[in-house]
């Protein structure tokens, strides 16, 4: 009943925002403002937001509108806000002065990262009957491989962080492309399940910064078996 | 209908620990809000042993053999840490403020470990594992040390990793229910048409869950976080973590694989078992301190648990049911032993320990009484477990997977006497006595402990054994095609 | 086929025209951006014409390479102009001596006698600028290699013209996501080899922090108004291929009619005012990077181009 140029032209939107999703992951993994990173998680969300709207009107189905009204409302307004009222301001003038991975080679991993996670999805996209499952899962895969690189290089505690957000964000993606009639109470309860991890990470992070005095807590290695000096 | 009271119960402890309301009715409310839970959870599991299958909203909250299994090793260890804490923490804090946060923590915790069981639809199951996840970093940073942040901090940044990794396989598990497009996504719903769905997707959704959820149960190699956190943590959160909600993380794992025909993923599945007992039993020889070792003592059951699982036979999922509940019972009995034994001794090191039988008797019997019963010498609840599921193996014809796994139990049996008798035997040093008394609660809980472990070491009630079988039939896989 | 050459031939006059006047309204816009009156954008012509009448000076020490370099500069644009795009969308008679590929090399031939020439004057600042103008390039290949590559696997073709089309007819191709990645990689590209902020400071007089600039320090007369000229026209050059193939590839001249060319020749200029204008608003709002991060920058332009031809090789 819709025009099929309209479903080629939605198709190619969502195909874009799949691109600068990929894009706003590779900024992640080596992006060294504090500051900058918050910036691009929020516009990570953004996209996430604009393919779940773009979605709902390629599979006709309103779930996946409120979805992206919920994904909106929580990582896009309250976790940003969350996240300044609970950590001090100080947290935010920050950057990475020296890394894990200088930043052209961690670009590099993460670029293998994505090819992986293109070729892992391909025999499940050769199963897959939905037109959004070629962009969505591959692009979403890459950007749980993506985000589990950028928490084990990054070293402060927030871009840490968002790289789990953004792990969660990626699997969402992969998620609205894949199972579009998921129950809806689910995905809001998934959304405001991140809210409150948020608010519990930033009390975390608060207490390691007052009683250890940084937040490099990708420096944090005293717990070991090592032999005693 | 009392089955969604059972966690709505601690949820309203919750309340009471949020107010200032002096320091004693915080854990009295959390002790008669758990006791409650425990009362209703032993009910509800005698009307499953005898309808099979209790139905409280058809497809969201239901109990069958294996979640009632669940339910009732949460609620009891909850209850006996709820004791425990009375007594411990009260030792160890004086504000009223910490208290009351440490309660309110507590309740969260474990309204949250009581949904996992509950719910039956997979997507709020993931989201019950999330909050207990998410509602236990801060009880393990509770202690505020440099080392206990550190350990908060890697916990909850691989559950975290874990928790998204799983969340894609649980998409990639509704969509392939929906291509079959019958049924209800509920873990019944998948039983029934497993057999129609996409191998590729339900392999798929099996390996994401299988890693995702294997970080949170604390496979080797993704065991790292493990003893970090269920050795910082205060001894009654670290029992709850260990016997408790790494079990729940392998409940929803045995679950997925149930949905697949027996095959090449038993092999899978005794090989990840083998290399975590291999791993964790060989690390328990070198820890400096006894709560590590009894942390490594958990990545290593797991294993075991998960290797039984594996064989595949009838005797290979009743074994690993039973092991799971000796296990859940007897490690929280060892966390309340070695934190009595840290409330009299004020130190974790093993090195700098002797003489506790000499001591304090009560904490020395205790620490030797629970190294002897996770190791899984007679007659202990462990033995029995361990022993069925040598013989599930040997009627197999498994012999090189027997073999290997009574190599590794040897080992850590060895490891774990060894730590302890040093700690337990010999001449105390000569400093005068500053140790502090136990409290009477952590003693009763103790006591009230160690009953369940010597009595299912030689008896099994029948309600129990039915009960087992019905979890053993839950997790068998069907036949291959 | 007597059009064709002679449309050819307005293609040069146009590129050897309008060059200096796109360095001229750039100079003005960044100084009206900062509050200031700046220079008449017409000045670029006054000062090539002033040093087409100076004498010319010539290091003692320097050999052929170093006389021979101001032609070779001047004309390579010229020999790109005739390749690709600038006023029609149909290949003209000189097209088919070259594609992209080709045009890219002869570019770069340019470049290259450009560093060898300031390494042969004997000055201390030639060859550092040259050793970084070949950092620069060297970092920079890959990205054009596989913006190339991917360019061309997408339009199946690698002449300029043919590719162009792909993007003009259906419109919903423009969207597409190696598209919109290929034009910022691309866009990262130009910066890089055009010699703009992030990468070096085109108005900066200090030698020590001169990338591009140090290879004209030593010409002076002719010489260096034919290196000057010639690196205008090779900027104008590295926009009509962004702008006429990648990003607007409408506006130019169908029908083989002279008049159609004289009108496609406003649009071009409209467009490359456009640019422009982008252009200063990225070089008035970012500062200058220090060296060793111009590795990151091109990394990051790198692994935007690799993402491009990714989603376009395993598009469903």
């Amino acid at each position: 009943m819709t025009d099929p140029n309209v479903i080629i032209w939605l198709h190619n939107l969502n195909a874009l925002t799949g691109g600068l999703f990929l894009l706003v992951l590779f900024g992640l993994v080596s992006v060294r403002q504090v500051g900058g990173c918050v910036r691009l998680f929020i516009a990570l969300s953004l996209l996430l937001a604009a393919s779940a709207f773009l979605l709902s009107a390629i599979y006709h189905t309103w779930h996946l509108s409120v979805v992206g009204v919920v994904d909106i409302a929580t990582k896009v307004i309250a976790i940003p806000l969350l996240l300044r009222r609970v950590l001090p301001d100080e947290v935010y003038t920050r950057r990475e002065v020296a890394q894990v991975l200088n930043i052209p080679t961690a670009l590099l991993t993460a670029l293998l990262l994505a090819i992986v996670a293109y070729l892992l999805s391909k025999p499940l996209m050769a199963v897959g009957d939905g037109i959004a499952i070629g962009v969505n899962l591959p692009i979403g895969l890459s950007g749980l491989l993506i985000g589990g690189l950028t928490a084990a290089v990054r070293r402060e505690a927030v871009p840490l962080f968002l790289g789990l957000l953004a792990m969660e964000n990626s699997a969402f993606f992969a998620g609205i492309g894949v199972a579009p009639e998921m129950p809806l109470i689910a995905e809001v309860s998934i959304a405001f399940d991140v809210l409150i991890l948020v608010f519990v990470v930033g009390v975390l992070t608060r207490a390691v910064h007052e009683h250890i005095g940084t937040t490099e807590v990708g420096t944090l290695t005293a717990l070991k078996e090592e032999p005693e000096r | 209908m009392s089955l969604l009271a059972i966690p709505l119960l601690p949820l309203a402890a919750v309340l009471f620990s949020l107010v200032p309301l002096g320091k004693r009715v915080a854990p009295a409310v959390t002790l008669i809000a758990a006791a409650g839970a425990l009362a209703l959870a032993v009910t509800n599991s005698l009307r499953v042993v005898a309808e099979q299958h209790v139905v409280v909203v058809a497809g969201w909250v239901e109990l069958d053999g294996l979640s009632a299994i669940l339910l009732l090793l949460n609620t009891f260890i909850s209850a006996m840490a709820a004791l425990f804490s009375w007594g411990y923490i009260a030792a160890h804090q004086r504000e009223e403020r910490r208290i009351r946060s440490y309660y309110a923590h507590f309740n969260l915790f474990t309204f949250s470990m009581a949904l996992v069981p509950v719910l039956f639809q997979p997507a709020f199951v993931w989201i019950a594992i999330e909050f207990t996840a998410v509602f236990s970093v801060l009880l393990v940073a509770f202690e505020n040390t440099h080392a206990a942040l550190e350990a908060a901090w890697k916990y909850i940044a691989l559950m975290f990793t874990g928790a998204a990794i799983a969340l894609l396989g649980f998409f990639i598990l509704f969509w392939a229910q929906q291509k079959v497009g019958a049924g209800h996504y509920s873990w019944s719903g998948l039983v029934m048409v497993a057999p129609q769905m996409s191998p590729v997707l339900v392999i798929a959704a099996f390996v994401f869950i299988l890693v995702g959820f294997g970080v949170k149960v604390g496979f080797v190699p993704m065991h790292t976080w493990l003893p970090d956190a269920h050795s910082q943590a205060p001894a009654p959160v670290c029992a709850l973590l260990s016997g408790v909600k790494t079990t729940n993380a392998l409940y929803v794992i045995l679950r997925l694989a149930q949905l697949l025909p027996i095959g090449r993923v038993n092999l899978w599945m005794q090989v990840i078992g083998l290399v975590s007992v291999g791993v964790a039993s060989f690390l328990l020889l070198q820890v400096r301190d006894y709560k590590r070792l009894f942390a490594f003592s958990t990545v290593e059951h797991m294993g075991i648990i998960f290797i039984a699982a594996g064989l595949g036979a009838r005797g290979g999922s009743y074994g690993a049911m039973l092991q799971m509940v000796s296990h859940s019972l007897t490690k929280s009995f060892c966390f309340f032993a070695a934190g009595a034994a840290l409330l009299v001794l004020g130190t974790r090191e093993i090195a700098s320990v002797r003489g506790l039988i000499r001591t304090s008797p009560t904490a020395g019997a205790a620490l030797l009484f629970g190294a002897l019963a996770i190791g899984g010498a007679p007659p202990f609840a462990v033995f029995l477990s361990e022993f069925s599921i040598f013989r599930a193996g040997l009627e197999r014809g498994d012999y090189v997977v027997t073999a290997l796994l009574a190599i590794f139990i040897t080992v850590a049996f060895f490891g774990i006497l060894l730590h302890v008798n040093r700690m337990v035997f010999g001449q105390p040093p000569e400093k005068p006595s500053t140790h502090a008394a136990l409290p009477f609660t952590c003693v009763l809980t103790l006591i009230l402990a160690a009953i369940p472990i010597l009595v299912f070491g030689v008896y099994q009630p029948a309600k129990l054994h039915e009960l087992v079988a019905l979890a053993a039939a839950n997790i068998s896989q069907a036949p291959s095609p | 086929m007597f059009h064709r050459v002679f449309f050819n031939v307005i293609q040069v006059v146009t590129t050897m025209l309008f060059a200096p006047l796109v360095s001229g309204v750039v100079s003005r816009l960044k100084e009206i951006v900062q509050s200031k009156r700046g220079p008449s954008i017409f000045q670029p012509y006054r000062d090539i014409w002033k040093q087409f009448h100076k004498d010319e000076v010539i290091p003692e020490q320097s050999s052929w390479i170093f006389r021979f370099t101001p032609y070779l500069v001047f004309v390579t644009p010229i020999f790109v102009t005739l390749l690709i795009p600038v006023l029609t969308d149909y290949p003209l008679f000189f097209a088919f001596m070259g594609d992209m590929l080709g045009g890219g090399f002869v570019l770069s031939l340019g470049g290259f006698f450009a560093a060898l020439a300031a390494v042969d004057t004997g000055n201390p600042y030639g060859p550092v600028g040259a050793s970084r103008t070949r950092m620069v390039g060297f970092l920079a290949e890959p990205v054009f290699m596989v913006v190339f590559f991917t360019v061309s696997f997408t339009a199946g073709s690698t002449i300029p013209y043919i590719v162009q089309q792909h993007w003009v007819t259906p419109l919903a191709n423009f969207f597409e996501p190696s598209h919109v990645l290929l034009m910022l990689a691309f866009l990262m590209l130009i910066l890089a080899e055009g010699g703009r902020i992030p990468v070096d400071n085109p108005a900066g007089h200090f030698e020590l922090a001169m990338i591009d600039e140090s290879k004209s320090l030593e010409y002076s007369g002719c010489s260096f108004a034919l290196v000057k000229w010639g690196g205008h026209m090779k900027m104008f050059v590295l926009l009509c291929i962004f702008l006429n193939v990648l990003v607007t590839p409408w506006g130019l001249a169908h029908e083989q009619a002279f008049g159609a060319v004289l009108l496609a020749i406003p649009f071009l200029l409209f467009k490359i005012l456009c640019f422009v204008v982008v252009l200063v608003v990225i070089e008035s709002s970012l500062s200058k990077l220090r060296l060793f991060r111009i590795a990151e920058f091109l990394g990051a332009a790198f692994v935007t181009s690799v993402a491009a031809m990714i989603s376009r090789l395993f598009a469903s």
